[in-house]
């Protein structure tokens, strides 16, 4: 579960994210969208440890964020909008390195690795260094990486940025998966039909601030208010 | 032309926008760099004033053996900035981003050479001009130089010898790239490395300044004499060389012999840029396309498949983060020519440094002359563990680069992280600071007949030197962290790193002036046969341990906090 309250994150004199509050239940796929600008990736690195919070709470799993990061982050995966690696890796040795740092056993990040190439089609050139990488493989390999420990929760940023069509797919269908076996996603993204075809719920975030949290329903309503388009609800909210 | 003015007037800009920049912290930073610098400035000129008062009026070896020893220093300065330069203009040449862009643009590939050629340049040699120039000012005073004179060598005999060895490195360079496609850039940086290695023993076997020491007394006490018969044949044809032989007749007042040396230089650095254009304009494009197929021929599937020494995939001993992180920097580093080829490089110097001194025949038993030794090889211990520390320890958290979300974002304390930087960085530092220790106080133990003292302090300072230069890199390293940056030797070479090493050689400073008070009683009391108070070591000893145990306090909580910044 993530539990966002009151939070506010200030940089010098501006305000990029402003008092946002949020609660997603376990296995709630989340949208996360709004315009450049808006305030998405900085709610999602201070949900990632990435960034301090100026003001509020975050809690993942029940685990604030600033008094027990290692516990939150343990049941957390997160996977940034640019998908860097370390260059000198293999694909296989980062998803390695990744098991590692989430503290989990040999025999059981080699099974889980071996199962993530076979899912996600890797393993043509996972033993390559990934310095050679393109940026589809790059983000395939940090999403196999990032679900290596088995994460309760996933926040990812843009994941279809890159991905070709057949990649794209099996990410969509993984993170569906995911969250039908309980696990939350938390996803940004500028794709309205992406949002649309997953989410079970969607955030609109413009100028910091949260400007429409509802339901496929709620927003189905409001889809009526306009031309039956989402993106004329997009366009308006966030005007 | 207009075009390279172009890009130029806007490259300009952007650096001008970045460093003149008006915000309230780059003000402090700015203005504290700019107080180090002048500092380390005014350091730079006193030592290189009293140095030649001290070496030209009290152990009176004369000018031409001054101008030798100078000679040598430059051949050092030379190799120096030729190997920085192979170094970082791989990466600013051939591996940059900006020359990406550029080929997709109507520029041409001299063009964009010349502006990257520019760019290196500029880069990697700032703070050695600072150091060289104010070196020059000190040494230039002694001799009464107008102020005149030293705008002049500024520009004409300093700039030049310092272009010539980057067209040089250049120049070697694209040979590397175009041998690389056939042999494989492993083999052939390795073997350019034993090259080099070679030239800077060779040089010193054959300019060996102990027998020029004895053959130049021989003629005493005319040692103001030009003594060119004792130089070898070939020096004549080096460019420290003829900086040093400009020097001389310089010094002396001979401006009619001073000049040809000069215009040697002149010469022959604008013929070597030619040189290095005219192989630019042939060539450079293509050994561009080089790197792409050397990268790919050394990426394959197949090897990254094969079981390796430390394999992510075997069984270790070691808890999973501290496993993960350190086979993560061993391959980072090991992986990347530009680490592992330095490291190899200075751990040949260092043990031709370490083999050539233990041998070392003090012979005299004149206090001034051997406390002076005794600092200078103490002095030149430090200064490599500064420059080790510099090139490997202050880079280390900017090269976890924009990879470092896998990190932070995981359940790992950066605390951890820390400490086995610190940890690792610490056993190689260590390492190398034990074995010039010892190497370097062996001949005064002999000379002290066998008395330990002196390899006691060695080894107490090589701890605490270490220990403070691994806190104060790792610590400064990350408040000056630039996780963009993915060339370690330009991260080096960085604002940051500059400061970090002129607070290195500041605690340097501050160690010699520390020791070298007790280290005068010591020798008096061995050559004049008077008795020795021991408390005499424990004040400096005491003062030593508290101002590298401040360092290291500081350095450490900088460099955890600036771990918990926003990344």
């Amino acid at each position: 579960m993530i539990e966002l309250l009151n939070v506010t994150k200030k940089f010098g004199s501006f305000t990029a994210v402003d008092n946002i509050s949020l609660t997603v239940p376990k296995g709630e796929f989340f949208g996360f969208l709004g315009p450049n600008g808006a305030g998405k990736t900085t709610t999602i690195k201070m949900m990632a440890g990435l960034f301090t919070p100026t003001a509020g709470t975050i809690k993942l799993c029940g685990f604030d964020t600033a008094t027990h990061p290692n516990e939150a982050k343990m049941r957390t995966s997160y996977v940034p909008d640019q998908p860097f690696l370390y260059d000198k890796l293999t694909g296989r040795e980062f998803m390695y390195f990744m098991g590692g740092l989430y503290k989990m056993e040999k025999k059981v990040i080699r099974e889980r690795v071996e199962m993530m190439i076979e899912h996600f089609e890797i393993g043509e050139w996972v033993d390559k260094r990934t310095e050679d990488y393109s940026q589809g493989m790059r983000q395939r390999t940090t999403i196999a990486a990032a679900l290596i420990h088995e994460p309760d929760v996933i926040i990812i940023d843009e994941p279809m940025v890159g991905l070709d069509p057949r990649s794209a797919k099996i990410v969509r269908e993984t993170l569906k998966q995911k969250s039908e076996e309980g696990v939350v996603v938390f996803m940004s993204t500028h794709s309205l039909p992406v949002a649309e075809e997953l989410c079970d719920r969607i955030g609109i975030i413009n100028k910091g601030r949260l400007v429409f949290v509802g339901t496929q329903s709620d927003l189905a309503m409001y889809k009526t208010r306009y031309d039956g388009k989402f993106e004329s609800v997009f366009l308006e909210l966030t005007k | 032309m207009s075009l390279l003015l172009h890009i130029l007037r806007y490259k300009f800009l952007s650096f001008f926008k970045t460093t003149f920049d008006l915000r309230a912290v780059s003000l402090v930073r700015g203005i504290g760099s700019l107080i180090v610098f002048g500092g380390f400035g005014l350091v730079a000129y006193s030592a290189s004033y009293e140095l030649t008062l001290f070496v030209m009026e009290k152990t009176r070896i004369g000018l031409f053996l001054y101008h030798r020893f100078i000679s040598m220093v430059l051949f050092v300065f030379f190799m120096a900035v030729n190997m920085g330069n192979i170094i970082v203009s791989y990466a600013t040449l051939y591996r940059s981003a900006e020359v990406n862009f550029l080929f997709t643009k109507p520029v041409s590939f001299t063009q964009i050479f010349l502006l990257k050629f520019l760019d290196n340049f500029l880069y990697s040699s700032t703070t050695l001009f600072l150091v060289a120039f104010m070196v020059l000012f000190g040494y230039g005073t002694y001799f009464g130089y107008p102020w005149y004179s030293f705008l002049g060598i500024l520009i004409f005999v300093l700039v030049p010898f310092m272009f010539l060895s980057a067209s040089v490195a250049v120049l070697v360079l694209m040979s590397v790239m175009k041998v690389a496609s056939r042999w494989g850039f492993r083999k052939v940086l390795v073997l350019i490395g034993s090259v080099y290695a070679s030239l800077v023993f060779l040089f010193f076997r054959f300019t060996n300044p102990i027998r020029l020491v004895n053959q130049v007394s021989q003629y005493y006490p005319e040692v103001d004499q030009y003594f060119s018969q004792f130089d070898p044949g070939f020096l004549s044809y080096l460019p420290n060389n003829w900086v040093a032989d400009f020097l001389f007749f310089f010094a002396k007042g001979q401006w009619e012999m001073a000049l040809p040396f000069a215009g040697t230089l002149l010469a022959v650095t604008i013929g070597m840029f030619g040189l290095v254009l005219f192989v630019a304009h042939r060539f450079y494009y293509k050994s561009w396309l080089v790197t792409f197929e050397v990268q790919a021929s050394s990426n394959s599937v197949e090897a990254g498949r094969k079981m390796k020494l430390f394999d992510f995939r075997k069984r270790s001993l070691l808890p999973p983060q501290v496993e993960a992180v350190l086979k993560k920097d061993y391959f980072q580093f090991f992986r990347e020519p530009s680490q592992w080829i330095h490291l190899l490089l200075m751990l040949v110097l260092v043990i031709i440094f370490v083999l050539s001194i233990r041998n070392l025949n003090l012979g005299l038993r004149v206090t001034d002359v051997q406390v002076l030794t005794y600092l200078v090889l103490y002095a030149f211990g430090v200064f490599l563990s500064c420059s080790l520390a510099l090139r490997f320890v202050f880079p280390s958290i900017s090269l976890e680069g924009k990879s470092f979300w896998s990190q932070l974002s995981a359940p790992f304390d950066v605390r951890k992280l820390f400490l086995l930087k610190f940890a690792v960085s610490l056993l190689l530092v260590l390492t190398l600071a034990i074995l010039v220790a010892v190497a370097s106080n062996l001949p005064f133990v002999r000379l002290t007949e066998r008395r330990p003292l002196l390899m006691y302090f060695g080894l107490y300072s090589a701890f605490w030197v270490s220990l403070t230069l691994v806190a104060l890199n790792l610590g400064l390293g990350g408040y000056f962290s630039n996780f963009q940056e993915k060339n370690p030797i330009r991260l080096a070479s960085s604002q940051g790193a500059t400061l970090t090493f002129l607070v290195s050689l500041i605690y340097l400073v501050t160690l010699v002036v520390v020791v070298s008070a007790p280290l005068l009683k010591y020798f008096e009391s061995l050559f004049f046969f008077l008795p020795f108070d021991f408390r005499m070591i424990v004040v400096p000893g005491t003062i030593f341990g508290m101002i590298s145990s401040a360092i290291v306090g500081f350095s450490v909580m900088i460099g955890l906090r600036s771990l918990q910044r926003d990344f």
